[in-house]
Order: structure tokens, then C-alpha cells, then sequence
């Protein structure tokens, strides 16, 4: 007891406060690169600024104009369509794959490498490479449907209004089913198999046992996967750009699309910066919400 | 000899069903894999073919290894450029990542101070919140630091975006680790600093590794603050090279089928062989946070 005392009494006054100096490069390039941004973000909105010239103040103005601003909400409504497709396509695909998988079939792991491939494959790369497969003319999409007797099923599907939203969302769900089925995937493994084996004394059949035991135990996991791939879709840009770059006729402007457009194309930083700061918290209400309807349901 | 007929029955029963679901698992896996892996694969194959032959013969192996769309690919479109821009820039900010976060996160994890708490905090709130929101007053602050077009403008924003995660996941780690060994160090002499160098750190290693993968595949597939930052070809990052690409050989399929080819397979080799590590690393956020 004394001697601890002793020693920190000794201890020079910069080697009390050392945790900082082991903080403070991090806090450094976090401070100015991540909170200052987001900080400034903010400020910027309640100005009228091309870039170049000095920005003038207008109060509120951006930001009613945001509310005013048909096509912002036009491409939150894709947004809210890309996303509640995208979240149900992947996480439904990645359930039932990972209850597959979890059977301890051989070859587990070979399925499990492929499936999670894309996931490491930029957006970039996987746009240019759908860019191809729905080509009209030469596509793997439209050969195929020619080669099963569908050829009346063609399309230019990213030149058609009503498919190429549609279009972009398939190319989504392919890129990150993977990442979502081995999070569920781990899931599955930490349910103690007791139960399994208490409810099939009971005389529960394999369906009781998925909808009672699997399907509320992985709730938890399930919250994770939805406010993952909800973040992802409200924030959507790569793909998007890369495919279609909003068009045809703004049939898949998307909110970040939008922003971009309006921030370094037609240089209204002001106005872009607003609408950015509305995204921001219209995701965090959306997250707020699915957080709490998800942990209402674990108490069934 | 009725009682012992019934229980072989049921099980062979039991055997077949279980045998129907194996063969329907493995249709289902089968089916889902050949959509995820086949265009691939046939990326790979039409890069060596010509445009003909991608007409004639869109389905088959190449009649043989063409490799001239490759040479325009590397020599007039500079890939292999490209890479190695990516290659800088992801690399430099993994070490950064790593070096700063390793710190912070050992303070985080065993130094008691007042701000300790609050200051967790701020990284661990800001995990949440998307890097493009911020991506107007990012731009002010690269222009006022005189940052386009160069390295940096890529390598320090992608690092501030890996930290909060990479603190987080390091932080749990640091102190799971028993106590008793970073004080048996000190008994025997070694500094803090010396302490956390030579014992701490190389128990680490696993986490270590986590966020590694995770920082580079993140750096290297980056592409919508490349596209604000980076205007000059020259400096140009794989995805943002691609892209470009793109849009000026747009109907060249068999160069842009060779420059992807270039970019992923690389990719693709790496993370086979090391897929335990790339699938635990890129998910762990998810799993721990």
C-alpha cells in the first residue's frame, strides 16, 4: 500500500498523464478528418456558398428548401424502395442459406468461400461486371433467356424506367447475402443444442422447433443484419453511379446520388450540405425505430 | 419379431428423408453458387477472346490465350498503375490504422484517467454514423490542407474511417488479456511502452490481423471519396481507374473484361487462400459491435 503510494508520488507529472500522449494521435486524425467534418457539416447548411466566392449567411433557407425539394424526397423514395427490398432480399436469402450450411454438410466451407466472395469485391468491380451481364445486346441476363426459349423476356434493363431500380437492387442483394448469412451463420452456432433436443422431446417437429427456438434466438442477430443493410441502402452512391448514375430519366436517383449532383456538379455546397445533414438524421430516426420494434419482439 | 421389424423401418425412413434434404441443401448451395461464381468466371474467360469471338462464342473456353486485350489494358490504360496507387494508399493507411489505433486502444483498455469513458465514447458513437454524410465540409477540409491530389487526401479520411471499429475490436482484446502478464513485465523491468511492444502486442497478433484485412479491403475497394478527391489520372485508385475506364472504352468489352480480370483475380487468389481470416475479419465488426 505504501509503496504504490511512493511511486506515484515519484512518477514525473508527464508520465501521469500518459494516456493522452497514447491517445492523442488518433484523436488527432479522428478530430479533424471525421468530427470536425461532421461538426462543420452543419455550419455549412446555413449557408449559401458556390465554393468559389464568400459564403453568405441565410439562416434556415436550405433547409426549407430541402423540405420543398421534390426530387430530394423522389430519390428517398427510392431509397425507402431499394431499401426494404434490398434488407428483405438479402436477409431471407442469407437465413435460409445459413440453415442450409449449418446442416454439416461436407463441402461446407467450398460453398461458404463462394458464397461470401462478392462480399470482398469492390462495388465498382461488381458494377461493371452486371453493367455487362444486363447488356442488351450481349449480356449473360438476355443470353440466357434466349437459351431457355424467354426471349420474348429480353430488356435493356438499366435503359428501362420500370427495371432498372429494380435491376440495381438485384445486383445488391448479390454482393452482401453472403456477408449476412455467415453473421447468421454464427448465430446458429451459438444456439445450445439442448434445446433442440428438449423440444424434440416434447414432440416438437422441425418446423416448431425453426419458427420457436431458431427464428427468436436469432433475433439479436437479425437486429444487427437489418441496421447494417438499412444504413447501406439510405447511403447507397458506388453502385448506383457506376450502373446508371440515377438515369434513365431519374428512375434511380438515389438521396446520395442527389447530393453529389448538387454539390459538385452544380456547386451548391450550402444546399448539399443541408440535405446531407437531413439524411443523416432521417437514418438515425429509421435506425431508432427498427432498434426498438426489434427489441420489443425479443421479449416473446 | 413385429416389435423388431418397426424400428429398422422408421429409421430407414428417417435416412431417406434426411438424404432428400442433403440432396435439396446441395441443389439450393449449388444453384446459388454458379450465380455468384459463374459471371466471374466468365469475365475471366472472354478477357482473352476477341470481340468475334465473344459473339460466336459466348459460352465456351477461348480457342486460344489472347493476351492483346491484356497488353492494351496494362500498357494504354495503366492498370497496373492504378494498383499500385492503391496499393500505397491502402497500405499506408493500414499502417496508420493499426499503429494509432493499437495505442489508443491499450489506454483505452488498462490506463484509468477521468476522460477515459467519454472519450471511448466518441469513437464508439460515431461507429454509427456514414463517412459520405460528411462528405461537403470533408472537401472544405482537404482543400484548406492543400490535400487534392495527393495520397494523403485518401490515406488520412480512410484512416479516421477504420479507427472507431479497430479501437473497438482492439480495446475488447487488450483487456481480455490477464493483467498478471503486463505486471510481470514490469517486475522484470520493461517500461509501460516496452511492456505493450514486446509482450502485449504479439499476444495480439489475431486481433491485430482483424483489423488489418479489414482496413485494406476497405482502403482498396474504396471509391466515392476517390472520386471527389482524385482528378488526376496519374494518382488514380483502382476502382476510380476502373470506372474511368469505363466510361471512355465503354463498348471495348474485351479491354474492360481484362482490366477487371487484372483487378480481381489478385484479389480473388488472396482471399482464397486465406478465407477463414478475410470472412472473421470483415464480419467481426458486425459480431462484436
Amino acid at each position: 500500500m505504501a509503496s504504490t503510494t511512493i511511486t506515484s508520488k515519484q512518477t514525473p507529472r508527464w508520465r501521469r498523464n500518459n494516456p493522452y500522449v497514447w491517445i492523442a494521435p488518433a484523436l488527432l486524425v479522428f478530430g479533424v478528418f471525421t468530427l470536425l467534418p461532421l461538426a462543420g457539416g452543419l455550419a455549412i447548411g446555413f449557408f449559401s456558398w458556390n465554393g468559389f466566392q464568400a459564403p453568405q449567411w441565410v439562416g434556415l433557407d436550405n433547409f426549407t428548401r430541402v423540405f420543398q425539394d421534390q426530387g430530394f424526397w423522389q430519390s428517398l423514395e427510392h431509397n425507402l424502395i431499394y431499401g426494404v427490398a434490398t434488407v428483405v432480399g438479402k436477409l431471407v436469402l442469407a437465413v435460409c442459406l445459413a440453415v442450409l450450411l449449418n446442416r454439416s454438410l461436407r463441402g461446407q466451407t467450398v460453398f461458404r468461400t463462394i458464397l461470401f466472395m462478392p462480399v470482398v469485391m469492390s462495388f465498382v468491380v461488381v458494377g461493371l461486371i452486371w453493367n455487362w451481364i444486363y447488356n442488351y445486346n450481349f449480356g449473360l441476363l438476355n443470353t440466357v433467356l434466349g437459351l431457355v426459349g424467354l426471349g420474348a423476356w429480353k430488356q435493356d434493363w438499366l435503359g428501362n424506367t420500370s427495371f432498372a431500380l429494380g435491376a440495381l437492387i438485384v445486383v445488391d442483394i448479390w454482393k452482401w447475402f453472403g456477408f449476412h448469412m455467415v453473421i447468421y451463420l454464427a448465430g446458429l452456432q451459438s444456439i445450445p443444442n439442448e434445446l433442440y433436443e428438449s423440444a424434440r422431446i416434447d414432440g416438437a417437429n422441425s418446423r416448431q422447433s425453426f419458427r420457436h427456438i431458431t427464428l427468436p434466438l436469432l433475433l439479436p442477430v437479425t437486429m444487427i443484419n437489418v441496421l447494417l443493410a438499412t444504413a447501406g441502402a439510405f447511403t447507397v452512391f458506388d453502385l448506383v453511379y457506376v450502373m446508371t448514375d440515377g438515369g434513365p430519366v431519374k428512375a434511380t436517383d438515389v438521396a446520395m446520388v442527389h447530393i453529389y449532383t448538387e454539390a459538385f456538379q452544380f456547386n451548391q455546397f450550402g444546399y448539399a450540405a443541408a440535405m446531407s445533414y437531413v439524411l443523416l438524421v432521417l437514418i438515425s430516426v429509421v435506425s431508432l425505430v427498427l432498434m426498438r420494434l426489434l427489441r420489443q419482439e425479443r421479449y416473446f | 419379431m413385429l416389435a423388431y421389424r418397426t424400428p429398422p423401418n422408421r429409421s430407414l425412413g428417417v435416412k431417406a428423408a434426411r438424404r432428400l434434404a442433403d440432396g435439396l441443401s446441395y441443389l439450393v448451395l449449388t444453384v446459388c453458387a454458379v450465380v455468384v461464381g459463374y459471371p466471374v468466371v466468365a469475365m475471366v474467360l472472354n478477357s482473352f477472346k476477341t470481340t468475334f469471338e465473344m459473339y460466336s462464342n459466348p459460352w465456351g473456353l477461348p480457342a486460344h490465350l489472347g493476351w492483346t486485350n491484356y497488353q492494351y489494358a496494362w500498357n494504354e490504360a495503366q492498370i497496373p498503375a492504378f494498383m499500385l496507387n492503391s496499393l500505397i494508399v491502402s497500405a499506408a493507411s493500414v499502417v496508420m490504422t493499426v499503429v494509432l489505433a493499437a495505442f489508443a486502444a491499450y489506454a483505452f483498455a488498462t490506463f484509468e484517467f477521468r476522460f477515459n469513458r467519454p472519450l471511448f465514447l466518441v469513437f464508439a458513437l460515431l461507429l454509427i454514423v456514414p463517412v459520405p454524410i460528411s462528405i461537403i465540409p470533408l472537401y472544405v477540409v482537404e482543400s484548406r490542407l492543400h490535400l487534392m491530389d495527393t495520397y494523403w487526401a485518401l490515406i488520412l479520411p480512410y484512416t479516421a474511417g477504420g479507427l472507431p471499429l479497430s479501437i473497438f475490436i482492439l480495446r475488447a482484446y487488450f483487456q481480455s488479456i490477464p493483467h498478471e502478464l503486463s505486471d510481470a513485465a514490469r517486475i522484470d523491468g520493461c517500461t509501460q511502452t516496452q511492456s505493450f511492444l514486446r509482450v502485449i502486442l504479439p499476444i495480439a497478433t489475431p486481433a491485430l490481423a482483424t483489423v488489418t484485412i479489414f482496413q485494406f479491403i476497405n482502403s482498396w475497394n474504396e471509391f466515392f471519396l476517390a472520386l471527389i478527391f482524385i482528378h488526376k489520372s496519374s494518382m488514380m485508385t483502382l476502382p476510380l481507374g476502373l470506372q474511368s475506364f469505363f466510361y471512355n472504352y465503354s463498348v471495348q468489352w474485351g479491354y474492360l473484361f481484362a482490366a477487371l480480370s487484372t483487378a480481381l483475380v489478385p484479389v480473388i487468389v488472396v482471399y482464397v487462400l486465406m478465407q477463414r481470416q478475410f470472412i472473421s475479419g470483415l464480419t467481426s465488426g458486425a459480431l462484436k459491435g
